[in-house]
């Protein structure tokens, strides 16, 4: 128990931040976390890899108060051993508004989380998908591309194109946040363990 | 008084054509009858039209012209939510020199809340910010307005008929601008006035709205007769074995919000035009007077007559007025048929209680002295400037899973500020108090064993 205790501290440490990406040091990242260049994380974001690493792509938003969770299924321990880690990939140009929390595993592109949105864990996300404001989708699906999922009873309909990637919003923030918080190290290569 | 978030708590009765209990929030007081008057026992009159999202004021002819609807902004027709005009840059090739191209702005609609877009249905883009978008064409736009004006002139033909055999059974010396008037005023409110309520047995008072305007041509319209069908369209073959396209099929409240298309797929929903809201005035319909009438203003909340009960009439032991007020408290009698609902037996105190007036200055006068009322500490419990909180007993009759409700009647007096119309002969008579009794409903909540 001794052993795995000062190895689950060491991954507590590991946070790769690649070259280019933003992350406040207000955020909270615990975990296996990897964050791709062009990502700006605002402070009071957390992501969370608890029972398995974490990718996001690059070009991705998130916002305040979002929570990007990998948690441990529901009906079993912690502590329990042989539990597989799975990876929770999110991909390029997805947006995370504030309040969100998300446990989706696989995020493809250019999709939309509006804000206090909530995903379950057996939810994919393809592409171009926004999922509106307070809406709750725990349902164990494919959500197919271009859908937006609206409306306190969930409903849905396709659009005819992806929502548009926030460059320009991604370039002021990368200007404007150094200058107010500071930003966590980034890292480039190969992973080191980084002290926060 | 019932809270904010709990209006339902407190009931009082009015005694209108219907016996209605409504929380006092709701309902107005008429302080030339001093009554109680519920949304029920008033007339509603419409005053202005306004656009809820341009808030533009509208008059009524231009509203009625307009099928009262907006002329700039349009709803959502998936999710009824209001339209924004968004601009895009896209590269157009100069008028002069059409081997370069330069950046116009494109203006397309957009929905903030379910992303439906112009482009969704296939409307181009206009290159000005309003007033560029057109709502479909109805193909039956021609017969539907030929058959109106053929109902229009039969209307007013029976209209004439009828004035004319009131005329004859009235004495001679009645002018016939009587009939003129009708007409007028008639086309001015359609149906709702006094003059006009739709009496049973009166044929086609729907439509007595339309009528022509004095001085027009008495053409004679046909119409052709609809013509029945034999045939009808056999469905498609595939019809059963089809897999349907959800996202594509149209629900109910999207079809029937465009009543003459009705699309079945998605793609055919074409934004429409926003509906007008009115502003309203409640007139009280025993003594014609207004009892709230808002101001013309469409960003104006505020009203320019508003005789709201809470401000006239007691609320729960709190004194809306400035003046003491003497409340007395009274059981339902057994066998009161106004007493329907009330669940528990109570029993409130038998003496009068005194209110203070409302001072808006109490609380920062430190000079002012004590009010020195002599309470009887079983009755009340606490008293702060016009309010006042006292004891009642309540005995549940029966095992309920339900609300416990007692009823009982308030008994206060009351001093009519309203300027008298009759110049008080006395000079300095004060205004006489009348005593209004109201019948009061309070759901205490459920028993907890």
């Amino acid at each position: 128990i001794g052993k795995q205790n000062t190895k689950q501290q060491l991954i507590f440490c590991i946070a790769n931040i690649a070259a280019g990406a933003v992350v406040c040091v207000e955020s909270e990242i615990r975990g296996d976390v990897t964050i791709g260049p062009r990502t700006v994380v605002h402070p009071k974001a957390r992501i969370i890899a608890e029972a398995g690493p974490i990718i996001i792509g690059e070009g991705n938003l998130i916002e305040e108060q979002a929570l990007i969770i990998n948690s441990y299924p529901e009906n079993i321990m912690p502590d329990t051993e042989g539990v597989e880690p799975k990876t929770m990939t999110i991909g390029i140009n997805n947006v995370f508004e504030v309040g969100c929390v998300s446990q989706a595993l696989k995020i493809g592109d250019n999709n939309v989380i509006e804000s206090k949105a909530d995903l379950g864990k057996n939810v994919i996300l393809t592409s171009g998908c926004i999922v509106g404001a307070c809406c709750q989708v725990n349902t164990c699906e494919v959500i197919p591309e271009n859908t937006v999922i609206y409306g306190s009873n969930c409903m849905r309909r396709v659009q005819t194109e992806r929502p548009q990637p926030q460059t320009l919003q991604l370039d002021f923030l990368m200007k404007i946040l150094p200058n107010y918080h500071h930003m966590k190290k980034t890292v480039k290569g190969t992973s080191t363990p980084v002290r926060n | 008084m019932a809270s904010l978030l709990q209006p339902d708590r407190v009931l009082y009765l009015v005694h209108g054509e219907k016996k209605i209990r409504s929380p006092l929030s709701t309902l107005y007081f008429c302080r030339y009858c001093s009554e109680l008057r519920s949304l029920e026992c008033v007339s509603h009159e419409v005053d202005s039209h306004y656009c809820p999202s341009c808030l533009e004021n509208m008059p009524s002819a231009e509203a009625k012209l307009k099928k009262n609807r907006c002329a700039n902004c349009f709803d959502c027709p998936c999710c009824m939510h209001t339209l924004s005009t968004r601009a895009t840059n896209i590269p157009a090739p100069l008028p002069d020199d059409p081997s370069k191209t330069t950046m116009k702005k494109a203006y397309y609609l957009a929905c903030g809340f379910c992303r439906w877009t112009s482009r969704d249905v296939g409307m181009a883009d206009k290159s000005v910010a309003s007033g560029g978008w057109q709502e479909p064409d109805n193909p039956h736009t021609q017969r539907i307005n030929k058959l109106i004006e053929y109902y229009q002139q039969l209307a007013q033909r029976e209209k004439l008929e009828r004035d004319r055999k009131k005329l004859a059974r009235r004495r001679p010396y009645m002018p016939l601008a009587f009939s003129q008037h009708t007409i007028h005023v008639v086309e001015k409110y359609g149906l709702g006035t006094r003059l006009q309520r739709q009496r049973p047995g009166a044929p086609i008072t729907s439509l007595a709205g339309l009528s022509l305007k004095e001085g027009e041509d008495q053409k004679e319209i046909n119409i052709e007769p609809a013509q029945a069908l034999d045939e009808v369209e056999p469905l498609p073959e595939d019809c059963y074995t089809r897999p349907i396209n959800l996202p594509e099929v149209t629900s109910l409240r999207q079809r029937l919000l465009q009543p003459d298309f009705q699309p079945a797929g998605a793609s055919q929903l074409h934004p429409k035009h926003k509906h007008l809201l009115i502003k309203r005035s409640l007139r009280c319909r025993k003594c014609e007077h207004n009892l709230s009438k808002p101001e013309f203003n469409p960003t104006s909340i505020k009203f320019k007559i508003q005789l709201v009960a809470e401000c006239q009439v007691l609320l729960t032991l709190t004194n809306p007025v400035e003046n003491i007020t003497h409340v007395t408290l009274v059981g339902c009698e057994e066998g009161d048929p106004e007493d329907i609902n009330s669940t528990a037996k109570v029993m409130v105190p038998t003496k009068e209680l005194v209110l203070a007036g409302k001072d808006a200055a109490a609380d920062y006068d430190e000079l002012a002295e004590p009010q020195d009322f002599q309470d009887d500490p079983d009755v009340v419990a606490f008293r702060k400037s016009n309010k006042i909180g006292f004891f009642i007993k309540v005995v549940p009759q029966r095992e309920e899973d339900g609300d416990v409700t007692v009823s009982f009647k308030i008994r206060h007096d009351f001093r009519n500020l309203a300027a008298p119309i009759r110049p008080s002969e006395e000079g300095d008579a004060p205004t006489e108090a009348i005593w209004l009794t109201h019948h009061v409903e309070l759901s205490l909540g459920p028993i907890i064993a």
